[in-house]
């Protein structure tokens, strides 16, 4: 911009100094991670001939550390003792916020329509669950709860999507925010019903055994990242990132730009729906602080900008890395919560001003330039 | 039902004011940079601890101990100190995003989460309440005729609000680098080309929004309480009054704070405190459907 300030310049002048200084170290990378990247070609050569039409081709290097992270991400209880006991349960958090992560990115990351109501649409499965064990049949199990959740929240995604992507840029992210509040007035609201503050606390969980309950979080989990991806590779996602980058060229090639963003909403709030259910059988309660209120979707949105908008996968990655700073990590050094959490959200300010494409993004490209032939 | 009508009436002109101040300084940011500040909700809830910190002694923060300042020297300078703060978020963080609105209202609102933080962390996550009005100057309710019970701080609020809107109304008709605001609020091009710097606009406007948001917050701690979460319920406010009034006006913003401060006074009033928000934002979602620029806004560019 032409108006940028002295400080900006400074700021601009001394990640420049910083970029040149770190050449030779990425160059040693580079010579260290080049002969292994070739030597794994074959065998990324061999996926990307069968699957890579439908999740997109990788350099051996890529497709070795994607391996080794799903084979990691499925093994987390064989492993994890190793680090702390209580990284099974990080993990089995991180699965669930990475399924609202990877929903809020096929919708909001892909098309552009930025949505501040995602808390919503698990807020809507997570409360059906609770209103129909709390009123309706205590007996309830998961089976029958689930589906009725999930066309809840489908349901609700419609209401919301119909009316609302008739509005563009901050209009639309502003009547979404309103959602929410709407929401958790609604609850507060009708408290006799909802429990209001405290929520709703009589669902019995899946399990009591933590690594099966690691499983219940992580299969859907993967099976949503998986399916994801495809759609995001696929004709579909390849419009919706159109609708962002240009929506009057969706219109001039004949499709209907307002169709493609009712069905991205959709395709969000169905996964969304899976999550909140999982979240209640995790947490076993509903209430609004841990489900509809604001911060909640400031999270899901916090995630996906850690990994990577409109990635699918980058949003995960930023789910597992957020959770693990938050739970683990950062818990060896900072005793006190409150610190810890504002130390993550200063993390997270710093990744949008100064690494906007996310941290996934970046790792993601450097591993396919180590051969440099293309940067 | 109505036999208090009188007393909620004042109310809610009194309130309303204070709402209009705290949607004027939102509204000015967005009109000059088009950036919704959502941390404007943080810089209330600034006000309001700053206040806390300088003439009360309930919360314990190294230097600032046992500081018991007197409110009419406790008051400008948590003022100031919450205007510094404001410039200070768009020279620190706000100036490189700002030409994405996106990213924007994400850095915003995570100024705002880690600022619920550092109050916790400092103040604790319990309520303070604080007395702005010391007791031996004024008495702490006044009532007259029909109307009774009303307090003290809301009506010395309501003056203050008053006034500070009408020196930003000499300040942005009258005095050049006010006209400069407006002007960039008008036409960024408009005003670059008539000589104006647009960046040093903005970083002002931020500063101006802040020192209102610092009014606005303090009284507002004082007419409730100051808590961690109590930056929410004014912002969503200040979203309300601003869309329905239009974004980007001043005009439109003091309209529409009387028209949301009296509908959530009498919903508060008569149909119980939990539906106080609830009619607003439907009114707000029928104002974004039928009339996207508000009552007095311009369209939004992209």
């Amino acid at each position: 911009m032409s108006s940028d300030s002295a400080f900006v310049r400074a700021t601009d002048a001394v990640m420049a100094q910083l970029r040149t200084r770190l050449r030779p170290v990425w160059d040693a990378i580079c010579t260290v991670l080049a002969p292994l990247d070739r030597a794994l070609q074959p065998v990324a050569g061999l996926y990307n001939r069968s699957l890579g039409r439908h999740f997109g081709t990788m350099t051996g290097l890529q497709f070795a550390v994607i391996t080794l992270g799903f084979a990691m991400i499925a093994t987390v209880p064989f492993w994890s003792p190793l680090y702390s006991e209580t990284l099974n349960i990080t993990f089995a958090v991180a699965s669930i916020w990475a399924i609202f992560a990877m929903s809020w990115d096929i919708q909001s990351g892909y098309t552009g329509y930025i949505s501040f109501g995602h808390s919503v649409l698990s807020g809507a499965a997570g409360y059906t669950i609770g209103l129909l064990i709390l009123h309706y049949d205590p007996s309830m199990g998961p089976l029958t709860t689930i589906p009725i959740a999930v066309l809840a929240s489908l349901v609700l995604g419609l209401v919301i999507a119909v009316p609302s992507l008739r509005l563009r840029g901050p209009y639309f992210s502003l009547i979404t925010l309103v959602g929410v509040l709407l929401f958790t007035n609604l609850i507060f609201a009708f408290s006799e019903w909802t429990n209001g503050e405290l929520g709703i606390h009589q669902v019995d969980p899946f399990t009591y055994e933590p690594w099966v309950r690691y499983y219940y979080m992580a299969i859907p989990m993967l099976a949503i990242a998986v399916g994801l991806t495809y759609v995001a590779r696929s004709n579909v996602g390849m419009v919706l990132l159109t609708i962002r980058e240009n929506e009057r060229a969706v219109s001039s090639a004949g499709l209907d730009p307002t169709k493609f963003k009712i069905s991205s909403f959709v395709l969000s709030s169905i996964p969304m729906g899976i999550g909140g259910a999982l979240l209640v059988y995790y947490g076993r309660a509903i209430n609004p602080v841990s489900f509809v209120e604001i911060s909640n979707s400031i999270e899901i949105i916090a995630l996906a900008v850690i990994g990577g908008m409109g990635s699918i996968i980058g949003p995960l990655f930023g789910s597992f890395l957020f959770f693990f700073l938050e739970e683990e990590f950062l818990r060896d050094f900072i005793d006190d919560s409150s610190t810890r959490t504002l130390v993550l959200w200063l993390f997270v300010l710093g990744v949008l001003v100064f690494a906007r494409n996310g941290v996934f993004r970046v790792v993601w490209h450097g591993l396919g330039a180590v051969r440099g032939d293309s940067e | 039902m109505f036999s208090g009508l009188p007393t909620v009436l004042v109310n809610a002109a009194l309130i309303s004011a204070l709402y209009a101040l705290i949607a004027i300084g939102f509204t000015m940011i967005f009109g000059v940079g088009g950036v919704l500040n959502l941390a404007h909700g943080a810089l209330l809830m600034a006000g309001a601890y700053a206040y806390l910190l300088l003439a009360r002694d309930t919360i314990s923060v190294p230097v600032f101990e046992s500081m018991t300042l007197h409110p009419l020297i406790a008051f400008p300078i948590a003022v100031v100190t919450v205007a510094v703060l404001s410039y200070l978020l768009y020279v620190v963080i706000v100036q490189f995003v700002e030409d994405n609105p996106i990213v924007t209202f994400l850095a915003t609102i995570v100024v705002a989460l880690a600022a619920t933080e550092v109050v916790i962390h400092y103040a604790g996550a319990s309520t303070h309440t604080y007395t702005l009005i010391p007791s031996d100057l004024l008495p702490s309710t006044v009532g007259f005729g029909p109307v009774d019970g009303i307090l003290t701080v809301d009506v010395v609020g309501f003056v203050v609000s008053w006034v500070a809107i009408g020196l930003l109304w000499l300040y942005v008709t009258k005095t050049d680098s006010g006209r400069a605001i407006r002007a960039t609020s008008m036409t960024e091009r408009g005003a670059r080309l008539t000589g104006v710097n647009v960046h040093a606009v903005r970083a002002r406007t931020w500063l101006v929004a802040g020192a209102l948001a610092g009014i606005g917050g303090v009284f507002l701690g004082a007419s409730a309480s100051a808590t961690p979460g109590m930056w929410l319920q004014p912002l969503s406010l200040a979203f309300i009054i601003v869309v329905i009034g239009g974004i980007g006006s001043i005009k439109g913003s003091i309209v529409a704070a009387y028209l949301i401060g009296f509908l959530q006074t009498g919903v508060g009033e008569y149909l119980g405190q939990n539906f106080r928000g609830i009619l607003s934002l439907v009114l707000l979602i029928a104002v974004l459907f039928m009339l996207p620029q508000g009552l007095f806004g311009r369209e939004f560019h992209e």
